[in-house]
């Protein structure tokens, strides 16, 4: 008879034997003394919070929620998710105005969209970042995502969606706050790569922000909701409509896969297999058979890759470096997996610039020395980071891929 | 040998340096006595360091014993007042199981009632509101003033105020004879541990307050005293499941209380008897293991998915009353005896049976029977003066962030006010040597310098350093190495390092499976592998 | 996913195994469920210093035979020189600098200043031929201020009972204050980074140098050259230190692992950090597919599989409280029904639940019910029949079946 069979407890921090090992990778000790640290933040103070809550440390807010110690523990403590939710059970701050709007990426977009040239420039202009470094406590030396002027979802409607429903198969694409507002090219790249492999590309029947700012904002009701009206349409995609369900961000999709049951509380065991990042959809279909890709003649390309820590967190660069190295002609490098220092909007308050920049300082000079057209990858933000912080280009892998590929001939073998 | 001066040094002697020895040191030594307090190793390293650390509220012996009962939750008022920074106010559960008798629960809140104990019937709903981890499929569930009391935190505050009241403490020191003269009892000869020195000291009057040693002390006065060795035996659990003591509403009977206790929880215990060859060295069985196991997940099932941190044991000291020859007659009561009185030996009193709870009353009882030996007319306070380290707040003062702070929260909840005397000027002293139970280097220092500390062993009763999920893993080269600093000593830091391990080991291997394995096989890997300890 | 050995584990036998692959030309992948044991080595590898009868192990290649019939080292039969010096070469040609030898074990300083027997030790710090070195010598030992995982007075007092004299010094650089501020991030890694940039390690050289003016040897905590070694080189060129290993975590030990990791996927092999392999698909007596947490439904096929989970501390070897398994495919596991006997009760003594672990063929094959599995192989401490810590043997295995592994799949 084995008493305990497993005795593994909820929290899991108890199976934290101390070695350290989480410390040696956290991104941000090195660059910030006032925070805890991993295993002071997670397991070791869990276990004093339990005792009385008084032992919540409000500087556990300078987590980046990169999860990189959870990568790294040989126990398997989901550190990031203990301190994650410690904040949310314990922390008593109100989020700032600040925070509440860098944290509604959706609401604000919407708005910055249809404003888009007004608010690029405005956005730019010194006196307002000025403005906007002393009164919001955003960084003025942060650089903002320009705004598109036509959101994805309107190109789509008007270009696009008509002729999804003729495709043998078919996804439904959760596009986020970024290829939206921001980038629409990237949705409208994804859409014809899809439909090349032969897919119809659907939207959720409601999209709303996959709530990922707003949990490390504080703004967990709102992200619960928001998670909940998530989960509710890709439950009907993939039930209903026989959809799977495909995004381009990796955190998007990290965030509604894991953070919705582990932080949130929202269920999604049903459907949590179903969502996918496009390039690991697209590989699976290769891998399987399914599909079969033509590339157009091109020159060289030198391409890196940067994993963003929810990529590495998933384990999924695989898929996307796969897919980059199936393109002739690619040179491809490989950068060390490290934290860029966005960490999603934890990078544009004014309190955390030195910070994030001190943790991607050499990833920054890795990639200014790699000497490569593009930098390759899959999360919006650390676009933004390395594009900022560096003079390379970054793209998603999708677009470098729609890019190489011949789309009509991988139409042709396709459809 | 030393001779101290046959003119008496000293008032009264007691021996023993458990809560009820040091209690009545505090109390002596308050009512203007000259106190020596012998220990033989460590404060409370006896009964008094291991057994629940339950705030009875004396509803557990309501039914079978009264007045245990109404003394237990007398002395559980009068702690939560005096004792403030070593009582948690949980509260606590007696709850019924589908297996128990539901009838008995109105038997018990009548006799809790009858013993002055506030005890309240409610909602099984209610009762899994406030413990959620309470077994849920609970039918009746009683509401109790238990809680929480650190047996370290309380026998020390009575060091420390009975040294405030001019009273010698000596540990490391054990009593090898009681010297007497004409029959009656006029000192001790104790022999220092250390120095293996032998020293005479003189007092008209010696209590002996040794727990289950208290038999063997009885003997050197060619008195005999019937202790039962009773062994129990508990486990400590890695962390908190639950904030409110559970207890099962049945007779007593084995591991039917779960207790959270700072930063870990226990579940306890075991009873048998006991040879006297086996009270120095208790070691918990499998089959006690797995009966607590067995028992405890049915108070809060969620006590099968938690990691085990140690199993450990103590001894009670139950005495046999002396008008019953059988020893089958035997009391959990306090039992006061006057040698002169029962034996014709003059000098001598024992102080025993009790339990944690009654340790004040227990010392009030002595130094009240010491006051009359000698002549002295002074009532007892301690009911309401309050400890050291109770008498102010103990919250840390608010400053800057935690991260700042270092272990500074944690330490005014170990050491009350007295806390604001712990070195925190600069970033050293606020450096933590314990990162799970939050042991600042300041911390460590002030209890090296002030709190009587030996070896390491010592300073974990002291701080709780190395009380935590890695049982010494991570602090215990680095406090080794602080010890060694103020002792300028690094072979014996080596050695008390060394047997600290073996200390720790010895509570985790009755348990070492699971998540406790690992974190042995690490530390085994680090002191043995890595820094080639023997 | 399809390579051509799937290896579960990523410490120093699943690194060494997989780079030996790489160069035999065999695509790899390794899955690692986390960072391995290599962040606490000491910076010595032992190959085996004591035989299970107690007796000191002088020359490990002279004495091998004495190990126990059960011992992994039997399996390697007359290969066990031939493979040491393999493994040797292997760290070479990684990057990782090494001296020592199978022939002759020598010592090395531990973290409490004593000496110890080892095989190889990281050049970052000193082998030695004797356990008195400094017998006669002045040594200043400088710790960085308020670094508790460097035990200075330990380590002077042992270096004073071996015959030297010794002086303790605090240094100090302004940029480690930062660092100083957090009540637990002053850890050896920590200060790594802060050390390891060109300005600061330039600052700390000159109060070295400072320091040492009158003293035969410098010595100093092992807290510098995370990323690489050069820092380390160049100091040693410039003054007479010796380097002395820390608590964990062990900065050139996470070097190590960084640089087999590096030359893994340089040749290129794929490595999974943070995976775990979760189930395993097996008919008639052959691994078919693993699947892990991360991938989900896309398994991982290959010809081979490698278990390197190595022990409890990984969760290669699971205890329950009666009994013990290996997690990934329930493989036989050799250990005592008696849970008696895996404890001694003093914690310093054998503890025999250390040589438990997964039973295997003479080719290291993986028993399951009694049989072998045909393409499932195990190495490194998840093996049975040895005791790596009271034998000293524990990279020694990891290394050397890897290396057999890895040539007779």
């Amino acid at each position: 008879m084995n008493l305990q069979e497993s005795n593994i407890s909820e929290n899991n921090f108890e199976q934290c034997i101390k070695c350290t090992v989480c410390t040696v990778y956290c991104p941000v000790v090195p660059v910030n003394p006032k925070y805890p640290g991993p295993k002071q933040a997670g397991p070791d103070g869990e276990r004093l919070r339990l005792k009385r809550g008084t032992f919540f440390d409000e500087a556990l807010k300078y987590c980046l929620n990169c999860k990189r110690c959870e990568v790294a523990c040989p126990s398997n403590v989901k550190i990031g998710d203990i301190i994650q939710l410690a904040r949310i059970k314990y922390s008593k701050k109100k989020p700032s105005l600040r925070d509440t709007i860098l944290a509604n990426t959706d609401v604000v977009g919407t708005m910055s969209s249809a404003f888009a040239p007004i608010v690029n420039t405005t956005l730019s202009l010194k006196p307002v970042k000025l403005l906007m470094d002393s009164v919001l406590k955003v960084d003025h030396r942060r650089s903002f995502p320009k705004y598109s002027g036509e959101k994805f979802v309107t190109w789509f409607k008007k270009n696009a969606a008509a002729r999804q429903d003729a495709f043998k198969h078919h996804v439904s694409f959760f596009h986020g706050c970024y290829i939206n507002y921001n980038y629409p090219q990237l949705g409208k790249d994804v859409v014809s790569v899809m439909n090349a492999l032969g897919y119809g590309v659907h939207m959720l029947e409601k999209e709303k922000c996959c709530g990922v700012a707003l949990v490390s904002n504080g703004l967990i009701d709102q992200a619960r909701s928001q998670a909940k009206l998530n989960v509710a349409s890709i439950r009907k995609s993939v039930n209903e409509e026989k959809r799977p369900v495909i995004a381009a961000s990796s955190t998007c999709t990290f965030t509604m896969r894991d953070e919705y049951p582990h932080l949130l509380g929202v269920d999604n065991a049903d459907v949590r297999d179903q969502i996918e990042i496009v390039t690991r959809f697209v590989y699976r279909l290769i891998e399987e058979g399914k599909v079969k890709l033509k590339f157009r003649d091109g020159g060289k390309l030198r391409v890196a890759y940067h994993t963003p820590c929810h990529m590495e967190k998933l384990g999924w660069a695989y898929y996307s470096t796969a897919l980059l190295r199936m393109i002739p002609n690619i040179d491809f490098v490989m950068l060390p997996s490290q934290c860029c220092g966005i960490g999603g909007t934890y990078g544009f308050k004014k309190e955390n610039y030195e910070t994030s920049q001190g943790i991607g300082a050499s990833l920054f000079a890795a990639i200014e020395e790699a000497k490569v057209d593009y930098v390759a990858t899959d999360c919006e933000t650390c676009k933004w980071q390395i594009e900022m912080s560096t003079t390379t280009k970054v793209e998603h892998p999708i677009s470098i891929l729609a890019r190489c590929l011949d789309l009509e001939a991988t139409s042709k073998l396709n459809c | 040998m030393k001779e101290q001066h046959h003119q008496s040094e000293f008032d009264v002697i007691i021996i023993g340096g458990g809560a009820t020895g040091a209690g009545t040191a505090r109390d002596c030594a308050m009512r203007g006595m000259r106190v020596l307090l012998v220990e033989r190793h460590d404060f409370a390293a006896g009964a008094t360091g291991r057994n629940h650390g339950l705030l009875h509220s004396g509803a557990r012996y309501a039914v079978t014993d009264h007045e245990s009962a109404a003394e237990c939750i007398k002395e559980n008022m009068i702690l939560r007042r005096i004792a403030r920074h070593c009582v948690e106010e949980n509260d606590g559960l007696f709850i019924t199981l589908p297996e128990d008798d539901l009838s008995y629960q109105s038997t018990f809140v009548d006799a809790c009632l009858k013993a002055g104990i506030n005890a309240e019937v409610i909602d099984p709903a209610l009762a899994k509101r406030m413990e959620p981890s309470v077994n849920p499929s609970i039918i009746g569930a009683v509401k109790v003033p238990d809680g929480s009391v650190d047996p370290f935190r309380l026998t020390l505050a009575n060091v420390i105020d009975a040294k405030a009241h001019g009273a010698k403490v000596l540990v490391y020191h054990q009593v090898v004879a009681l010297i007497k003269e004409q029959g009656r009892v006029i000192g001790v000869t104790v022999v220092d541990q250390k120095t293996k020195e032998k020293t005479n000291y003189y007092a008209p009057l010696t209590i002996s307050a040794g727990g289950i040693w208290g038999h063997g002390i009885a003997e050197m006065a060619g008195v005999k005293v019937d202790m039962y060795p009773a062994k129990g035996s508990l486990l400590i659990f890695g962390h908190r499941v639950n904030n409110v003591v559970l207890n099962r509403c049945r007779k007593p009977a084995n591991a039917d209380i779960l207790v959270p206790g700072d930063t870990i929880c226990l579940i306890g215990t075991t009873s048998s008897h006991v040879g006297f060859d086996e009270v120095d060295d208790l070691r918990v069985t499998p089959d006690e293991v797995d009966l607590l196991l067995r028992e405890g997940e049915k108070l809060a099932p969620s006590l099968a998915t938690t990691r085990i941190l140690r199993a450990y044991a103590g001894v009670r000291p139950l005495v046999a009353a002396d008008n019953d020859p059988t020893g089958r007659n035997i009391s959990r009561g306090i039992v006061l005896l006057d040698h002169e009185e029962r034996d014709g030996v003059p000098g001598f009193a024992t102080i025993t049976g009790g339990k944690l709870m009654t340790y004040r009353l227990m010392a009030e009882w002595a130094a009240d029977l010491a006051c009359r030996k000698l002549g002295i007319d002074k009532s007892c306070t301690t009911m309401t003066d309050p400890l050291p380290g109770s008498r102010e707040g103990n919250e840390a003062p608010t400053g800057k962030s935690f991260v700042m702070e270092g272990g500074r929260k944690s330490a005014y909840v170990r050491h009350g006010e007295l806390a604001s005397r712990i070195a925190a000027e600069n970033e050293y002293d606020n450096s933590l040597v314990c990162e799970c139970e939050d042991v600042s280097v300041g911390e460590v220092k002030y209890a090296l310098e002030n709190l009587d500390v030996n070896n390491m062993v010592d300073l974990r009763r002291r701080t709780r350093v190395g009380m935590g999920t890695c049982q010494g893993e991570l602090c215990a080269c680095r406090a080794a190495g602080l010890l060694g600093e103020a002792h300028n000593c690094t072979k014996k830091a080596e050695a008390d390092l060394t047997s600290f391990l073996n200390e720790r080991w010895k509570g985790v291997y009755p348990v070492a499976w699971g998540s406790a394995l690992r974190e042995n096989e690490y530390t085994k890997w680090v002191y043995d592998g890595v820094c080639g300890l023997k | 996913m399809k390579f051509d050995t799937v290896i579960i584990g990523g410490g120093l036998s699943g690194l060494t195994c997989g780079v030996r692959l790489q160069k035999q030309g065999k695509r790899c992948v390794i899955v690692s469920a986390g960072q391995s044991a290599l962040h606490f080595s000491s910076g010595s590898f032992d190959l085996l210093n004591r035989l299970a009868d107690g007796t000191e192990v002088v020359s490990p290649v002279e004495q091998v035979s004495g190990v126990d019939k059960a011992h992994p080292y039997v399996k390697l039969g007359d290969k066990f020189a031939f493979y040491a010096a393999e493994a040797q070469k292997l760290m070479a040609d990684c990057g990782v600098q090494l001296q020592g030898s199978a022939d002759k074990n020598h010592y090395h300083f531990t973290p409490m200043g004593t000496m110890k027997p080892s095989w190889l030790t990281i050049s970052d710090f000193d082998c030695y031929d004797n356990v008195a070195p400094f017998k006669g010598k002045k040594v200043i030992l400088l710790n960085i201020s308020g670094f508790l995982d460097f035990n200075t007075k330990f380590i002077a007092d042992a270096l004073e009972t071996a015959g030297a004299s010794c002086m303790i010094k605090s240094i100090n650089l302004p940029e480690l204050n930062k660092l100083r501020v957090s009540p637990t991030e002053m850890r050896s890694t920590n200060i790594a980074k802060v050390i390891d940039k060109e300005e600061v390690f330039n600052k700390l050289v000159s109060v070295i140098i400072g320091f040492s003016d009158g003293f035969d040897v410098v010595a100093l905590p092992a807290v510098f050259g995370l990323a690489s070694d050069r820092l380390v080189k160049a100091l040693k060129g410039m003054v007479n230190i010796k380097l002395m290993p820390t608590m964990p975590p062990s900065v050139p030990g996470i070097r190590v692992q960084q640089q087999l990791r590096r030359e893994f996927e340089r040749l290129g092999g794929c490595y999974m950090l943070g995976d775990t392999v979760e189930k395993a698909e097996i008919e008639n007596g052959k691994v078919k597919k693993v699947y892990t947490t991360n991938h989900g439904n896309i398994g991982i096929t290959a010809d081979a599989y490698v278990l390197t989970t190595g022990s409890f501390f990984s969760n290669g070897l699971v205890a329950h409280s009666h009994d013990i398994i290996e997690p990934v495919f329930g493989a036989d596991v050799d250990f005592s029904e008696d849970r008696a006997d895996w404890f001694d009760a003093n914690f310093f003594g054998k503890q025999n639940y250390l040589t438990f672990g997964v039973a295997t063929d003479e080719k290291f094959r993986v028993k399951k019910n009694g049989k072998s599995l045909e393409n499932l192989y195990a190495a490194g401490s998840v093996l049975s029949g040895f005791n790596p810590i009271y034998e000293g043997c524990g990279a020694g295995v990891a290394m050397l079946t890897s290396l057999f592994v890895a040539d007779n799949l």
